[in-house]
């Protein structure tokens, strides 16, 4: 794999990570409010 | 609610610009493309660190004043900074795998405190998840809280406390050893994560507050419902 592409893959886990935490929150607050 | 959203929103195209900023700053001569590892690694660790001081923040006010707001900031804040620290380790990984020729390293003071430090705030949150009287579970998770935050400074100057794999700090109260334009990105990649973690920290607190509520709700519905004791009944 090229040094670009890991870099671009790692980039992707890490804003991805917080994304997935952030859909988390949502489902949760959804859940909270009912 | 909004305030959350518009925090997030603004803290995504900060992220886009960081991001930006990141593929287009100038590259270290030995380490190639990997010198933009730093912009994620370091902005993430740091907001592990702030995430960290907020909740022995919440913590200490807890202990003073007894407000569960203060609760339920330092455990939003702990949950945070633990996504913040695994994220940034991994990045470090990664890092360390191009550039050291190996992902870990044991022997390693920053790596190895770093691990240490996350392992307590998982610790932290499997501590709150183990009691279930409120009160209790404020008052012993503050104090656990309180004592974690040690951790912080001591991962961060671990590189200047012990002979290290790690790299020493970039940006010094003296000066930077970075080009300015790698400067400017990291410092707009920090910035852009804090928000992040504000928005964040305001959506997990709101959710705390809503759970906290409906907990309430349950135990005073419960405890209409629950049987009299059988010493009560043969007072009677």
């Amino acid at each position: 794999m090229s040094d670009t592409l890991v870099v671009v893959v790692t980039y992707v886990v890490v804003y991805g990570s917080t994304l997935g935490y952030a859909a988390y929150l949502h489902v949760r607050r959804k859940r909270a409010e009912q | 609610m909004k305030r959350v959203q518009i925090t997030l929103l603004v803290a995504a195209l900060a992220l886009a610009v960081g991001g930006y900023l990141a593929f287009t700053a100038p590259l270290d001569v030995l380490q190639g493309e990997y010198t933009r590892m730093l912009y994620i690694h370091a902005a993430t660790l740091w907001l592990a660190f702030l995430a960290f001081a907020v909740t022995a923040l919440g913590s200490i006010m807890y202990l003073i004043g007894k407000k569960s707001h203060w609760d339920r900031a330092a455990e939003a804040s702990a949950e945070i900074g633990i996504l913040f620290a695994v994220v940034g380790v991994f990045a470090g990984m990664v890092w360390g795998q191009a550039v050291w020729g190996q992902a870990w390293d044991w022997g390693d003071a920053r790596l190895a405190t770093t691990a240490v430090m996350i392992f307590v705030y998982i610790g932290y949150l499997a501590l709150r998840r183990a009691i279930a009287d409120p009160e209790t579970r404020a008052r012993r998770s503050a104090i656990l809280g309180t004592i974690a935050v040690v951790q912080v400074p001591l991962v961060y100057f671990s590189v200047n406390l012990f002979r290290t794999l790690h790299q020493t700090q970039s940006i010094r109260p003296d000066g930077s050893t970075m080009n300015s334009e790698m400067v400017v990105a990291l410092l707009v990649n920090v910035a852009a994560f804090t928000l992040l973690y504000a928005g964040l920290f305001m959506g997990r607190t709101y959710i705390a507050r809503l759970e906290a509520a409906k907990a309430a709700d349950t135990t005073l519905a419960g405890d209409a419902v629950s049987p009299p004791r059988l010493t009560e009944i043969e007072d009677v």
